[in-house]
């Protein structure tokens, strides 16, 4: 038996003389390691490089300072605490939904899907003021619906409350995905040999889905402490967590090396969750697709359950909804909150102040998502279904930025571009950069869950029926991989238009966002403003999801269940 | 094939976009002034000048950190509001450049850095917004000092700017500070605590707090507390009696700035009576700096506010070990 090292040396040379047959496979490989250490490990080592060597020789001055202090150690557990509770939250009611809507009859399926995926669109500051006349002292739930007096939703309560409503979502589509694909077969069998309803869900379905649990819990648990505006707005100053510290640091206390350094101290469990989601739950996966029959005949669920999912459904969807409604008013309203008059005047602005902005965003988002979908496409496929030397770490920095806050790769990349020959400062470019490498792991990774459920068998049987390796792609491959490159168009045009941690350090005088004006709105106290910006960012996003499907729908003739985030 | 000619058509387009932003001769200007009032000022200033202005809103936070990202190919030619404070950590960084204006002999000294690194052009007093509404359910009056603050009736109803994370909560602590000495001052501000409903990270976020009833009162700088009354929130706006600080939004022309002699006739107009007088007619609620210039129909006199002497250039010094005690005393001690 070799030992490791001997068996990976042969292995690379092995690979690199396959490569050496296959000119077009070396170059792509060749090109896409060069993006991706340029866009994504550079700006990188750039942060770390600050936070290291902060006034031009190494120390861990800044790591030891901070790590020494009461305020950054409660921030750091504040931040796991945070997002440990938003991460079983999120997925107890991502579970319900995915689980209600798969294995049940539940009347009002469409509308309670879409309940389901719109959280996802929730323009940045708006979200949090709408949360805040929602469940705030004044609040049309807390206070005129429950009369409560006083409820304190700055601190960790508030923040759950928004934060589980914002990424429940991402763990609905992880495990509404894990739950079609197992299919109610197993579940028959098992009611078939005599197990009650129970019995089949808590030995059967249950188990089936932990890995797909595990893994919704581990990406909320990312998201959850990456998120900054959230906590920066109804954090409060009771409850400091690392993300906003990082931001604050920075923009605050004027100190680019010290918010470097708690970036990296952020890195740390963010990147813990990653490796554990990558190497771990990810592997644990008992779920192939086969092609054959997978309808379910029985139901797993009684009537009466069927109802109380239903009510639970329902209750979330109304909020929902409420969330929705509430910008939609303010964006009509004379004053949001006070006067509810109705009034175009904050349309009219929007298009007289704003119509730059709406339409660079447009621009930029237009330009980046099919990238970043056709990027993340051809990595998942590389990764999968081809040998070359440093597969892995393809695959894996590709989606290291996904466990990066924003607010770091922002300054990553002005200390990155902006010096020639790299001088990508104040245009266009140096924003869909950001927002095509920050979101390819979404493409990638739904990529690479559809071709590892899928058996190369498929494939083969093409060839061997006579198609050229070149038909088998186009005909087999690509069709198979029309969802995955959905979902990372999708994802990544909502960030574009939506994101503003990293993308407020590269907007110019050229170049400028709605999300930015949105900041800008709330901040100059133009209430309505901000609302009927928001208004307009969904609309945008819902058309451009709709316009995506249809025309993915009619190129390859796409029918399968649209999948999102 | 089709496809392949239209991804290379569209990575052309790509390629050429930068293109488009060259060549025009137009001054570069980093706007801490919200996004509307920014527009108008500086659109004055192109219709005065002819020059032309391209300009982007970035918080005063944000914009030091790109400053200081861009230092070695600045992007910028100058940096346009943000209080004076803000300034001074400029000019220590190394990050702008002096140039007195003719123009800023009319200004008083505390508006303008000595050396000239920066030169205030509008100010604001730190001001109480009340949410009439929510006080009357309180059975409270707007208060009108700072003692007023601590009254059992406003137990979590106020809503102030964290000065570690923002300009305007700085500026409080440290006029405080000034008012009554420090020992004093940090002494007041443990006893308001429990008053504090949430010390917020942005700056302006205590008004919106106020306006939607969230809160009962605000402290802020006034000009989002008048826009939101313009707006039809019921708000009312009071100054302590003990006295308060303002701010000072001043022009730093960035060191290295591409357009240099540009940057300097932006600054020079805005100081001039026509320049100060656009503060007025654009609506912002900014009081002017320079003491011929008109104010805005409801503003009250400046000299009818009880405004210290506050010293920018004491504070920006202090900063840090201000900020430092608020956060291990006063943040600490919070529930």
């Amino acid at each position: 038996m070799a030992d490791p090292f001997s068996q990976w040396k042969h292995r690379t040379i092995h690979d690199l003389r396959r490569l050496r047959n296959e000119p077009i496979l070396a170059v792509a490989v060749a090109a896409i390691f060069g993006l991706l250490l340029l866009f994504i490990v550079y700006p990188l080592i750039r942060v770390f490089a600050v936070s290291f060597i902060p006034d031009g020789a190494p120390t861990l001055r800044l790591y030891r300072e901070f790590l020494g202090g009461w305020f950054i150690r409660q921030a750091l557990l504040n931040s796991v605490v945070m997002g440990v509770l938003t991460a079983v939250g999120g997925t107890l009611i991502g579970f319900l939904f995915a689980f209600a809507l798969t294995r049940t009859d539940i009347p009002g399926k469409p509308l309670l899907t879409a309940a389901a995926i719109l959280p996802i669109i929730s323009p940045p500051f708006v979200s949090a003021l709408s949360i805040i006349l929602l469940f705030g002292n004044n609040g049309l739930i807390t206070r005129q619906l429950l009369g409560f007096q006083e409820f304190a939703i700055y601190g960790l309560r508030g923040l759950l409350l928004s934060q589980v409503f914002t990424f429940f979502p991402v763990a609905y589509l992880t495990l509404r995905g894990v739950l079609e694909s197992l299919g109610g077969t197993l579940e028959d069998a098992a009611m078939n040999l005599g197990a009650t309803r129970w019995k089949a869900f808590w030995r059967v379905t249950l188990p089936l889905c932990l890995p797909g649990i595990a893994s919704a819990l581990l990406v909320l648990f990312i998201e959850s402490i990456a998120d900054f505006g959230n906590p920066l707005i109804l954090g409060g100053s009771g409850f400091p967590v690392l993300s906003v510290q990082v931001y604050l640091q920075v923009t605050g206390m004027y100190d680019l090396p010290g918010g470097a350094a708690l970036a990296v101290i952020l890195l740390v469990p963010s990147v813990t969750a990653f490796l554990v989601q990558r190497y771990w739950v990810a592997r644990k996966r008992y779920v192939t697709v086969t092609g054959k029959p997978t309808r379910a005949v029985l139901k797993v669920v009684s009537p009466a359950t069927q109802w109380v999912l239903f009510a639970a459904c329902t209750a979330v969807a109304l909020f929902v909804l409420l969330f929705y409604a509430t910008i939609l008013v303010g964006a009509f309203s004379k004053a949001w909150g006070v006067d509810h008059s109705p009034t175009l005047r904050n349309f009219g602005y929007v298009f007289g102040v704003g119509a730059q902005a709406i339409t660079d965003t447009l621009v930029i988002a237009v330009t980046s998502s099919p990238l970043a979908g056709l990027l993340g496409m051809g990595i998942a496929f590389l990764v999968m279904r081809r040998r070359f030397p440093g597969r892995e770490a393809m695959e894996f920095i590709s989606i290291l930025n996904f466990a990066v806050p924003g607010t770091v790769i922002g300054i990553g990349y002005i200390l990155a571009f902006n010096q020639k020959p790299l001088l990508l400062t104040g245009t266009a470019l140096i924003l869909i950069a950001n927002f095509l490498f920050r979101y390819i792991p979404v493409g990638i990774q739904s990529g690479t869950a559809v071709l590892r459920q899928i058996d190369p068998a498929i494939e083969e049987a093409a060839t061997n029926l006579g198609a050229t390796t070149q038909t088998t792609f186009r005909r087999i491959t690509l069709p198979l991989l029309v969802p995955a490159f959905f979902s990372g168009l999708v994802f990544s045009f909502v960030r574009a238009m939506t994101a503003i941690s990293a993308a407020i350090f590269l907007v110019s005088a050229d170049w400028n966002l709605m999300t930015v004006q949105i900041l800008s709105q709330t901040e100059a106290g133009r209430l309505g403003a901000a609302a009927a910006f928001s208004v307009l960012l969904i609309l945008i996003i819902m058309a451009a999801i709709g316009l995506i499907r249809l025309i993915l729908g009619r190129i390859f003739d796409y029918r399968y269940q649209a999948t999102f985030g | 094939m089709r496809a392949r000619l239209l991804l290379c058509g569209f990575l052309m387009c790509l390629l050429a976009w930068p293109a488009v932003s060259w060549g025009q001769d137009a001054v570069v200007v980093y706007s801490s002034v919200d996004e509307e009032n920014a527009k108008k000022l500086l659109d004055a200033f192109t219709k005065a000048t002819n020059i032309k202005v391209r300009f982007t809103f970035l918080s005063s936070g944000p914009a030091v950190a790109r400053i200081e990202a861009e230092k070695n190919n600045p992007q910028a030619d100058l940096w346009f509001g943000a209080p004076s404070e803000n300034h001074v950590a400029l000019k220590e960084k190394g990050l702008s450049q002096a140039y007195v204006s003719p123009n800023a002999k009319e200004l008083a000294a505390k508006f303008k850095d000595p050396d000239g690194y920066w030169t205030s052009f509008y100010m604001n007093p730190l001001g109480f917004a009340s949410n009439l509404t929510v006080l009357k359910q309180k059975s409270a009056e707007p208060p009108t000092s700072w003692a007023d603050l601590l009254k059992p009736e406003f137990k979590s109803q106020i809503q102030i700017p964290s000065p570690q994370t923002s300009g305007t909560g700085y500026n409080m602590v440290a006029a405080l500070v000034l008012i009554m000495g420090e020992e004093k001052a940090f002494d007041y501000l443990k006893k308001l605590n429990p008053n504090v409903q949430t010390y917020t990270q942005s700056g302006t976020a205590p008004s919106k707090a106020a306006a939607i009833g969230q809160a009962g009162v605000g402290i802020q700088f006034t000009p989002a507390f008048l826009q939101l009354m313009g707006e039809g929130y019921p708000l009312k706006v009071t100054f302590p009696k003990e006295g308060v600080g303002f701010e000072a939004p001043a022009i730093s022309i960035l060191k290295g700035a591409p357009r240099v002699e540009l940057a300097k006739k932006l600054l020079d107009w805005f100081i001039t009576i026509p320049g100060q007088n656009a503060l007025t007619d654009a609506k912002t609620f900014f009081f002017p700096v320079h003491p011929k210039a008109k104010l805005m129909e409801g503003l009250p006199a400046f000299d009818q506010i009880p405004t210290i002497n506050y010293d920018a250039v004491w504070a920006g010094k202090e900063k840090k070990r201000l900020v430092d005690r608020w956060i291990n005393e006063v943040l600490r001690a919070q529930k």
